[in-house]
């Protein structure tokens, strides 16, 4: 009698809308998968910072010339992004859009609707390029998503309860998705222990428009817990440029030595932690030139701040989806600029990091005193009553009264901290930063979100 | 350890001895109390008192009058926390419009008056307290704003107040008025003089069905091969309850704890409401071409045969499924295509082969979807979510 | 004064649907904000469960107008007098003007219309209204 966990797999990934699921064979793939579609054991034996763009199409055969274009301008990470229809788990209309991309040659999906393909017929493309693969989707309930994507050989899932669920949806319950995620940790945990681990990543832009640093880290953190509570044994912290380089520095030396301490906090000190860096996730420039630089500048932070992994932007940002080729660009000419940096030496801000690391505690230790049972429940708990709160946050979970403004040097500070759990005197430093400069609130805030415009 | 657990229904009650299951129809001329000792005394003597738990719906659930001021929050807000507190049978009046509403004839047990955020002037004035003065109800509860408490205590005999349902930023808060309803619906289980003499067999708790089913939700897939979001539909003799994870809710503006909701289609059911449902079928739009579908004629729901009863329980399945789809804008609407598994209990499991089932399901996706694959379908034949929830229940304490 | 507002439809324009609310609340009004994404039947709900004095929705993508077409029929089952109905953002998926669309959303049966105007042009044309409107009330 199979388990009740290997049960519920299952009935989850029976479903006609992909394939018949084998796990024995798929149990055998992953044990003798070659070692190089493993982030995980990438991140080991790398010694510089691995470059990832984003992308995904509908069609089979385009995504395949996509990997084609950024193997050949020198990747290291492949994504793989999922269109939206599968992220709200409508299959169905899914096919029909793939079936009339097909049909018509033409992008009738924002994404590779990876269920629909499934797994044998991706796996081939997989295997093929024999380059790790990053799975990008946005999904609350992700459970057949994923388990279609480690069939596959995508042996990286980013996302987490938190961090897919805040930023886009208004109404889907919280506490579906924590259950939802739990199952994804799960299933990688279980197949974590076949070959090299699955590595989880969470999504620190979360908004992108003025995330606190302290909130990123704190739901970083608690994502992070989450994960390896149930297991996972690799796993990568992500935050996205703040639009300063100095609160950049502040916030990486924070979040590398607070995912430390409150992974070995749970008896998880043995999961290795990776650091991910997203260039600017904001508005970006319509003058492509003012791009260009804007992402170099990127790569010069994310080589300051040694991350493991980056995650990169193309000139056309703010143009739509961008071509092949101007992605692969993209990709070349991140990796031309890091090639530069090497040898950086390691800066830190004595003052502002011990602010940080005291306001991520304090919020830290509100949640951990929930009396609930469970660090989930605790964490729904946390974000229900407002002691996690994002910014521009869609949801009518999100307390949303937190305001964050910019000071002179462009660091993302605390205005209001409505019912975030942060000390008067943190307060009162975040405060002591900021002139509004005779300007209202409003148009401050307008201006602090325009910053590369 | 030796277990009887006894479920009195409307139409049926059930035994569970031990593991092994029986269903008998009730008979309405003589007390539950009489009825259970005539048909299972050999039964019943094996078992000491706290050997048998007993959960019931035979009082038919409690009849709710709800009156608010707006349909999106006041009337939702309270409908949802009265379906899931046990309630079956939900009229609500909006107050703009409460100088042309009917008057109810049969009696209330529960009238519940709610508007407006805290903070505001008074919502309800002697409109109110008119309309009130014709309607036959057992008890009042109030959970609107602070401002109008005062005015409708002078004016309203044996009126509770409790704290107002909406919150200062427009959201549910449910507690007081969820627990205040689960206590009244216990003391109706309990208080009716039927159901009173059967703690002359069990020392145990009588707790209300809709709860127990509730219980088991969570664990449902210990049960069965089910995956969330998931559907229950309890196609009964009177009503039909249905509970769905709460994700499958479209437009949702509540935010509750529990990771489903409940909602009753009060005459939706095969022999008590047979007429309503048969008259709610006639109305659907699919209907003939549904009959047409299953090899049959309107002339069948006219019938009192056993091929009669099968495709009544078909229509109410399909009736419910097109009654939370987009098609009909209702209380709540479902994103039924994201369901992953349906799972049928209650009297239908008795009747309808799989075949059955699956066919009625697959007309509804087809037709009202558009969708040639539907959702896994299980069929609880053995009643087996009472049952875990009875045990749940009787675990937790 | 108590102010709903939200922004209508299949628009997830969260960054204007915040920076409205703070505007509002700089300038002393109590906000009821029903978000992104939110349905003409639920905003003229929540005006009448908040008392409020004004509803402002928003609208960035275009879809306006077909969300609007209801709003006589709604406003006609409450009794609404004395509450501004105002509209602001892009309020055409095409080019138009501020001139063609104020009678076209006049007869929809908002009070006050912006399309493209600068937020804070707008909220004071709306306090002027509201005080307008007070005094009348007086």
């Amino acid at each position: 009698m199979p388990s009740r966990f290997q049960r519920e797999r299952e009935i989850i990934t029976k479903t006609p809308y992909t394939d018949s699921f084998d796990f024995d064979e798929i149990k055998e793939f992953i044990t003798g998968a070659s070692k190089n579609l493993f982030i995980s054991h990438k991140f080991k034996n790398s010694n510089k910072i691995l470059v990832q763009p984003r992308g995904g199409f509908p069609t089979y055969d385009k995504v395949f010339e996509l990997y084609g274009e950024f193997t050949s301008a020198g990747v290291d990470i492949l994504p793989l992004t999922i269109d939206s229809n599968t992220r709200l788990n409508d299959y169905e209309m899914a096919k029909k859009m793939l079936a009339l991309s097909e049909e018509n040659d033409e992008n009738m999906l924002n994404g590779y609707p990876l269920v629909n393909h499934g797994y044998r017929t991706t796996r081939k493309m997989v295997t093929h390029y024999d380059t790790p693969i990053s799975l990008r989707h946005g999904t609350p309930d992700a459970r057949l998503l994923i388990e279609v994507a480690l069939a596959s050989g995508i042996f990286e899932i980013e996302g987490g309860p938190i961090t897919y669920l805040l930023p886009y949806s208004k109404n889907f319950p919280l506490d579906k998705a924590f259950l939802y995620w739990k199952y994804v940790e799960r299933v990688c945990a279980e197949y974590s222990e076949l070959n090299e681990p699955i590595n989880r990543e969470s999504f620190g832009p979360l908004s992108a428009t003025l995330q606190p640093p302290a909130i990123v880290i704190v739901i970083q953190l608690l994502e992070m817990l989450l994960s390896l509570e149930e297991g996972v044994k690799s796993f990568s912290v992500s935050f996205s440029q703040t639009g300063s380089m100095s609160q950049d520095i502040v916030s990486s030396n924070v979040i590398k030595k607070m995912a430390k301490k409150y992974a070995e906090k749970i008896g998880c000190g043995d999961a290795e932690i990776h650091l991910v860096y997203h260039q600017w996730m904001g508005a970006f420039p319509r003058n492509k030139e003012f791009s260009d630089s804007l992402i170099n500048t990127s790569t010069v932070i994310a080589a300051m701040i040694r991350a493991d992994k980056m995650i990169t932007k193309t000139r056309d940002e703010s143009f739509g989806i961008p071509t092949k080729e101007v992605n692969a660009a993209a990709v070349k000419n991140t990796q031309y600029t890091l090639n530069m940096l090497r040898g950086l030496p390691i800066i830190s801000d004595e003052e502002e990091e011990e602010n940080l690391s005291e306001m991520v505690d304090d919020i830290m230790e509100a949640v951990m005193n929930d009396p609930a049972d469970t660090l989930w429940r605790k964490v729904f708990n946390s974000i229900k009553n407002g002691f996690i709160d994002i910014p521009f946050s869609p949801h009518i979970i999100n307390n949303g009264e937190a305001i964050t403004v910019r000071d002179k040097n462009y660091n993302i500070r605390f205005y209001e901290r409505g019912n975030v759990p942060i000390s008067d005197k943190c307060l009162a430093f975040e405060r002591s930063k900021v002139d509004l400069c005779g300007k209202s609130l409003v148009e401050h805030i307008i201006d602090d979100i325009g910053i590369m415009l | 350890m030796n277990k009887l657990q006894i479920d009195i229904g409307s139409t049926y009650f059930k035994t569970n001895a031990n593991g092994e299951l029986n269903q008998y129809f009730r008979n309405f001329d003589i007390s539950i109390y009489d009825d259970l000792q005539n048909k299972c005394s050999q039964l019943l003597s094996n078992y000491t008192k706290d050997e048998v738990s007993i959960c019931s719906s035979a009082n038919g659930g409690l009849s709710t009058l709800i009156i608010g001021v707006t349909t999106l929050f006041s009337l939702k807000y309270a409908t949802n926390i009265a379906f899931n507190s046990g309630i079956n049978i939900i009229d609500t009046i909006l107050y703009s419009k409460i100088e042309e509403a009917n008057t109810p004839t049969d009696v209330i047990d529960v009238v519940i008056v709610v508007g407006g955020i805290d903070g505001i002037k008074s919502k309800f004035d002697e409109k109110l307290i008119n309309y009130l003065k014709d309607v036959n109800y057992q008890n009042i509860v109030y959970v609107g704003n602070k401002e109008n408490r005062d005015f409708l205590n002078k004016n309203i005999d044996d009126l509770v107040i409790l704290q107002n349902i909406i919150g200062d930023k427009l959201q549910v808060v449910e507690d007081e008025l969820k627990e205040y309803l689960t206590n009244l619906y216990q003391a109706d289980i309990t208080g009716k003089e039927d159901i009173k003499k059967l703690y002359e067999i069990t020392s145990n708790q009588i707790y209300s069905t809709p709860y127990i089913v509730n219980n088991a939700l969570p664990k449902l897939k210990t049960l069965f091969d089910v995956a969330d979001p998931f559907l229950v539909i309890d196609v009964g003799g009177a009503t039909t309850d249905i509970h769905y994870s709460t994700d499958l809710v479209e437009n949702k503006n509540i935010m509750t704890s529990s990771g489903y909701d409940r909602l009753v289609f009060k005459k939706l059911g095969v022999f008590k409401s047979r007429e309503s449902l048969v008259f709610g079928a006639k109305s659907n739009e699919f209907v003939y071409e549904l009959l047409d579908y299953l090899g049959v004629n309107e002339h069948i729901l006219d019938e009192h045969s056993d091929e009669a009863t099968v495709v009544l329980m078909q229509l109410a399945i399909f009736l419910v499924l097109y009654q939370v789809s987009k098609n009909h804008n209702d209380y709540v609407t479902l994103k039924l295509e994201i369901l992953n598994s349906i799972v049928l209990t209650g009297g239908i499991s008795k009747v309808l082969s799989d075949g059955d089932i699956d066919k009625i399901i697959k007309f509804f996706y087809k037709k009202i979807l558009n969708y040639i694959e539907i959702p896994n379908i299980i069929t609880d034949r053995n009643y087996e979510i009472w049952t875990l929830g009875i045990e749940e229940i009787y675990n937790a304490e | 004064m108590r102010v709903v507002t939200g922004v209508v439809g299949n628009d997830i324009h969260v960054v204007a649907n915040r920076l409205i609310e703070i505007s509002l609340k700089e300038r002393g009004f109590e906000v009821f904000n029903l978000g992104v994404n939110t349905y003409l039947e639920e905003f003229i709900d929540a005006v009448i469960e908040t008392d409020a004095d004004l509803l402002l929705i928003s609208s960035l993508n275009g879809e306006a107008e077909g969300w609007s077409r209801d709003l006589l029929f709604l406003k006609s089952r409450y009794d609404l007098d004395g509450v501004i109905f105002a509209i602001g953002g892009n309020l055409s998926v095409g080019e138009a003007t501020q001139e063609e669309l104020v009678p076209k959303y006049k007869a929809y049966g908002f009070d006050l219309v912006f399309h493209q105007v600068d937020l804070n042009e707008g909220l004071d044309s709306i306090e002027e209204a509201l005080k307008a409107n007070q005094k009348v009330e007086a």
